[in-house]
């Protein structure tokens, strides 16, 4: 009998070069026509949305990162890292706006901060009688007493503080409802994260706000900046040159620290296989809580840079679940558990939201596509894991039989 | 007519050849054994045949028609049952269940049916009774009376296997392949379904296909052995043959002391 | 289960359960108050939801986060089709309204009176169209069920979630795009959608019972083993030729279908429809209902959700104006108690020390604020009142982190609610005589792990047959001795006092934390009791294999007298 080609073999579609290939094209021959057939735009405009593209994709891809760092862990998708983006970007709006706080409250968050702290020190340190540890609580309890009751810091201050805080935050999410439940189903996880979410939406409600909230921390960054190029003027504001310049600053430092570092290797080694790396002496539990304490932090610029970015913040309840579920689908398409592959994600879900709606505007009677743009990143992620479920960098996590 | 034929069947994940060229043929009624050291390959033909894996190139046909391209239930329907080698039972339901959930794709009602409990329902519900105990049987009274309708979790491990084969047995196939069905049995359990295995092609009429790494299991009952190396095979033919064979021994018996400590690992 | 169980008896039961709340609701409804009235409506309506959701999330083990989607569709259609002509008008009044005039005439009374069927367009047969709009709604989510389904329902566990919880946000925030405004009124909805159904007792629960009666059904069917089996192992399914995709289709369909009804019910309930009565707290709160009753189990989803609507109605107390102090004194008792917590949780995990600096400080820190808003009620700070809308959300999710943690199963894990469980029939206990032909089949001389090896070379049949296979180390092919310090016994265990239903689900977690399914107090009586001529397992229940593996393992050499006793009583038996 001769050689039977498989069905299967015949059928393989080259979807990589297909997608890659082709979609640019499409998008070439769209910006051809409305640039020099339609003249319905300029060059500069498409200038202009690819900048803010880039925008918007940094703000994914710093929250993406941290979904792809625990689900390559743990195989967790944290449904509340939504919400911890959320709580980074409302303690920086309070950073900066609120305090002072009255002295019970100001001493009352900052006990809990200060505890939290070290908490995540004892984590690290493995003892509480280290001297570290300690002192790292001690000054975390007079420097956040100080800040809450004095006024006005600094919107990078406020970033670096909210990071902090939120890392705390990430880790005690960890350890108080996702550490008892290690070697559980995972879906049962994913239900107690689905659960902190929505503990978390409902306590911004009541800590934070119930309404839109405007976020001017007074930087001259926000400022409205237009130049000309050769095709026109691009109007766009300063932050088009900031937001990508601090997300390549903090992927730059993840990327040190998690292939330079012990502890980033323990990761990557726990990552690969969590029950060996435990074997060759590594605390997965720590490494767990370093992976929610860098996630959460992460997130927790984004938080800041998407304030500035948008110019005010959502409610508590919706402000973090859309971010959140987009930026998951940023990861799952660049190919969750892998870094790059969660910026490539990121970057690529911004130019799909921002870029091709500028592709159809409203145009008469079409209403153009703005008003589905949120829809994109849940088609995308559908059509991603139907084609290759392991995104575009990311191998393949499925299960063996 | 071969009851099954595997025809220059290759598959590789990555760089990693994990079947070259694989052809063989079982006979309708002949049980084969397919032994070969650890990572032959021996698992992935299961998977192959049992459309989890779809080969890269070749074929494999059972009573003539090919299975490639099918997935698992389709080859069940198509007559190909299997057990797996790290048990994969239903361990929230009882044992009972377990026998009766293969027939389901045999005597499917429609689902409003057996919501309004029809009779055609009934009828359909009281034959794959049957033939769940039926199947069961096979194994002594131990998983019968009130073993029937205790959850599996509370088995034992070789209770448990062998209501994996009786849950193979209820599919209804033509063909079974038991991916070593004696793991984790003791001598006279081993023993037992030795026998066991040899009733079910007398009685029950199966084709079996098996994978095991207990030698004097292997050469107790198979009436042909195949030897897979790195995904080729190397030696066919009866039992004492293959075990003289110098390319057997040297691939295969040279590492028996292995064998006990990386046992599963396949 | 065989039909020995005296069905009559419990159809009776059944009946006369079901007349009794018949009349508890015709007293709740007439005199019970326009409370209690809406509390048991939104029962039955949240719980046709619950169910449906769980024919999904329990029974085929899917985790699905996208049912408001389908509730919204359901909801959405039947208001349209009975909105009644006054509340038509006002819309298509309205300068804001996004409808055109196709759809404000798509109703059912219309259809009735192009098919010439007057009679049914009458005021008095409302509920005839009513019951037809539902329908419609229900077939309508279900189309929607089956779109979102059969794409991806070819994804697994936690990504099949993600795309789910995608499809029912794409489905709410497509709702009110231009492409679905005509029929949707955008953000406005529709507001004078008739009441009298949603709240009416009589209707809700009799379609409550009609989705129980349905869906418990279908668990006990030929395809509801098939769908357990997708739960179970979805690898083991597929080749044991369950069609993995046409059944989760199915019962994704079924469950769009309920859900649609449910979201009919509640948009009568509500008397309008709007986008945000179907926002994700809907399905979160019938994922709370699912796992506080007990995944798969229907009469649990039930009780988990008496329990969530009665924290959604009679919580109110929770989200009241109270003074600072009062809060201040809150989070201080909450601090405290999380400290206190975590000394009781590092207790019962064995951790040490118990009292943990960190605990410590927690607890301290709350002690300190709860002292301060106590004693110093009036101080200048303290001055003001707050109110904490959604404490009882978050009681809810709080409820829902700490069964996760603690017994993930739920109340009733997969048992349901049975005649033949509350009457303390146990069919599966065995006899007797079953224990002593089990004693019998399974020699214990030949089925100890290990061999003789264990017990110092007492050469008999197994020692030999083990050495000639080439000393094959059995126990550590045993799941018990693959890094797990159990003796085989706990893992094996029968449970001698193992209740036939609630022990059923509880199995994995308890097993392995020594914990109720084996009880070694069991063994000691048994092996030590027997009584002279009657084989060990016969006496003491357990599988012999089982007593045996303990012996092996936690007893060894003493209990090896034991078994040649053992083996010459046999012998004269």
């Amino acid at each position: 009998m001769s050689l039977v080609t498989t069905r299967a073999a015949a059928r393989r579609i080259p979807w990589g070069w297909i997608l890659g290939l082709g979609i640019p094209a499409l998008i070439f021959v769209r910006i051809y026509y409305l640039v020099a057939v339609a003249g319905e735009r300029d060059l500069a405009f498409f200038l202009g949305a690819a900048l803010q593209a880039m925008q918007l994709g940094s703000l994914y891809a710093l929250i993406a990162l941290g979904y792809t760092m625990v689900y390559g862990i743990i195989r967790l998708i944290n449904f509340a890292h939504g919400e911890v983006f959320m709580v980074g970007a409302f303690t920086s709006y309070f950073l900066f706006t609120l305090a002072p706080f009255a002295l019970p409250w100001a001493l009352l968050w900052s006990a809990l901060l200060a505890w939290g702290v070290t908490f995540v020190l004892n984590l690290w340190r493995g003892s509480m009688r280290d001297p570290l540890v300690l002192a790292g609580g001690g000054v975390a309890f007079v420097a956040f007493a100080a800040v809450l009751s004095t006024s006005g810091l600094n919107w990078l201050a406020a970033m670096l503080l909210a990071m902090l805080t939120t890392g705390v935050l990430g880790v005690v999410i960890d350890r108080v409802a996702y550490r008892p439940l290690r070697g559980a189903p995972r879906i049962s996880l994913l239900i107690t994260a689905i659960a902190v979410s929505f503990l978390l939406q409902n306590t911004g409600l009541i800590l934070f706000t119930r309404n839109q909230t405007p976020y001017r921390p007074g930087t001259s960054w926000t400022e409205f900046l237009q130049f000309d190029v050769a095709a026109g003027t691009v109007y766009t504001s300063r932050l088009v040159f900031l937001i990508p310049i601090v997300t390549a600053i903090l992927v730059a430092a993840l990327t040190l620290f998690v292939t330079r570092t012990r502890l980033g290797k323990a990761m990557r080694a726990s990552a690969q296989d969590a029950e060996t790396a435990q074997m060759m002496g590594v605390n997965v539990n720590r490494v767990i809580a370093t992976t929610f304490l860098l996630g959460s932090m992460l997130a927790a610029a984004g938080g800041v840079l998407w304030g500035l970015n948008f110019g005010s913040l959502n409610q508590p309840a919706v402000l973090g679940i859309l971010p959140g579920i987009k930026a998951f689908a940023a990861a799952v398409i660049g190919g969750i558990g892998s870094l790059p592959g969660a910026v490539i994600g990121g970057v690529l879900l911004g130019f799909l939201e921002n870029f091709v709606t500028a592709l159809f505007p409203r145009t008469g009677d079409f209403p153009g596509l703005t008003e589905y743009k949120d829809t994109f990143a849940f088609a995308l992620l559908i059509v991603v894991l139907l084609i290759r479920p392991s995104g575009i960098v990311g191998e393949d996590l499925s299960e063996k039989v | 007519m071969s009851m099954l034929s595997v025809r220059d069947v290759s598959k590789s994940f990555g760089g990693l050849q994990a079947t070259h060229q694989l052809s063989f043929d079982v006979e309708p009624g002949e049980i084969v054994s397919v032994i070969g050291p650890n990572g032959a390959g021996k698992t992935t033909l299961f998977n192959l045949i049992t459309g989890v894996y779809t080969p890269d190139e070749g074929d494999i046909q059972l009573e003539g028609t090919s299975l490639v391209g099918r997935s698992p239930d389709q080859v069940v329907g198509a007559g190909i049952a299997r057990t797996f080698q790290n048990l994969r039972l239903f361990t929230n339901l009882s044992v009972l269940e377990n026998v009766l959930i293969p027939q389901h794709r045999r005597r499917h009602v429609p689902w409003w049916q057996a919501v309004l409990r029809t009779r055609s329902y009934r009828e359909a519900e009281r034959v794959m009774h049957e033939r769940a105990l039926e199947a069961l049987s096979f194994f002594g009274p131990r998983l019968m009376s009130f073993r029937l309708h205790q959850p599996v979790y509370v088995l034992s491990y070789a209770n448990r296997r062998r209501t994996e084969m009786a849950r193979a047995m209820a599919t209804g196939a033509k063909m079974l392949l038991l991916d070593e069905p004696s793991a984790g049995m003791n001598p006279k359990e081993t023993k037992e379904i030795t026998q066991i295995i040899r009733r079910m092609r007398d009685e029950g009429g199966y084709t079996i296909l098996l994978v095991e790494h207990k030698m004097n299991l292997v050469g107790e009952i198979s009436d042909r052995v195949i030897v897979l190396d790195y995904g080729r095979k190397i030696a066919e033919g009866a039992y004492e043959d293959v075990v003289n064979d110098p390319a057997v021994l040297e691939a295969y018996l040279g590492k028996r002391s292995d064998d006990a400590s990386e046992e599963g690992a396949a | 289960m065989p039909g020995e169980r005296p069905i009559a008896r419990n159809t009776l039961l059944t009946l006369g359960v079901v007349a009794i709340v018949g009349l508890l609701l015709a007293w709740a409804q007439g005199v019970g108050g326009a409370k209690l009235n809406d509390t048991l409506a939104l029962f039955a309506i949240w719980g046709i939801a619950a169910l449906s959701l769980n024919l999904v999330n329990g029974t085929t083990g899917i985790l699905s986060l996208g049912h408001h989607g389908f509730m919204l569709i359901g909801g959405y259609v039947t208001a349209l089709l009975i909105l009644p002509d006054s509340a038509r008008q006002q819309i298509s009044s309205s300068a804001r309204s996004a409808m055109t005039p196709f759809t404000l005439g798509l109703s059912v009374e219309g259809a009735f009176a192009a098919l010439g069927l007057q009679a049914l367009t009458t005021p008095g047969t409302l509920w005839v169209r009513f019951l037809v709009a539902l329908l419609v709604g229900g077939l309508v989510a279900m189309v929607f069920g089956l779109i979102v389904g059969i794409p991806s329902l070819r994804l697994k566990g936690d990504y099949l979630a993600i795309v789910t919880f995608g499809f029912g946000e794409i489905i709410r925030l497509t709702a009110s795009t231009s492409l679905f405004a005509p029929f949707t009124n955008g953000a406005l909805g529709y507001a004078g959608v008739p009441s009298e159904f949603g709240k009416s007792l009589g209707w809700t629960f009799a379609l409550l019972g009609i989705t129980l009666f349905v869906l418990t059904k279908l668990k006990f069917s030929s395809h509801g083993r098939a769908l357990q089996a997708i739960r179970e192992d979805e690898i083991a399914a597929e080749a044991m030729g369950v069609a993995l995709a046409r059944h989760k289709v199915m019962a994704f369909a079924i469950s769009a279908f309920f859900a649609g009804i449910a979201g009919g019910l509640w948009v009568s309930y509500l008397s309008a429809a709007r986008l945000d009565f179907f926002l994700f707290f809907l399905t979160f709160f019938f994922l709370v209902a699912i796992s506080v009753g007990g995944t798969g189990s229907y009469t649990g989803v039930l009780m988990g959700t008496a329990v969530v609507v009665f924290v959604q109605q009679y919580g109110d107390p929770l989200e009241q104006t109270y003074p600072l102090e009062t809060w201040f004194a809150l989070v201080g008792a909450l601090v405290l108690a999380a400290g206190l917590g975590g000394a009781w949780f590092r207790r019962r995990t064995r951790l040490r020390p118990v009292w943990h600096p960190l605990t410590v400080i927690l607890a301290a820190i709350g002690a300190v604020v709860l002292a301060v808003a106590l004693l110093a009620p009036n101080w200048a700070p303290f001055d003001g009142t707050f109110q904490a809308f959604g404490m009882r959300r978050i009681l809810l999710a709080v409820l829902l982190i700490t069964i996760m943690a603690l017994r993930p199963e739920g109340i009733m894990s997969r048992a349901e609610f049975s005649w033949a469980w509350l009457l303390r029939e146990r069919t599966a206990e065995p006899s007797d005589e079953e224990r002593a032909q089990d004693a019998w089949l399974s020699n214990p001389d030949l089925n100890r792990p290990g061999g003789a090896a264990d017990a110092g070379g007492a050469g008999d049949a197994g020692d030999a047959a083990s050495t000639a296979v080439g000393r094959y180390d059995y126990a550590s092919d045993h799941p018990s001795a693959q890094g797990d310090p159990l003796p085989r016994a706990l893992l094996d265990e029968d449970g001698p006092g193992a209740h036939p239903l609630l022990e059923r689900g509880s199995k994995p977690r308890d097993v392995q934390r020594y914990g109720s399914a084996g009880d070694p107090a069991f063994h000691e009586d048994g092996s030590e009791g027997a009584p002279e001529g009657v084989p060990e397992g016969a006496a003491s229940g357990p599988d012999p294999e089982d007593a045996d593996g303990a012996a092996g393992d936690a007893r060894g050499d003493e209990r090896q007298d034991e078994h040649q006793d053992e083996r010459d009583d046999e012998g004269r038996a």
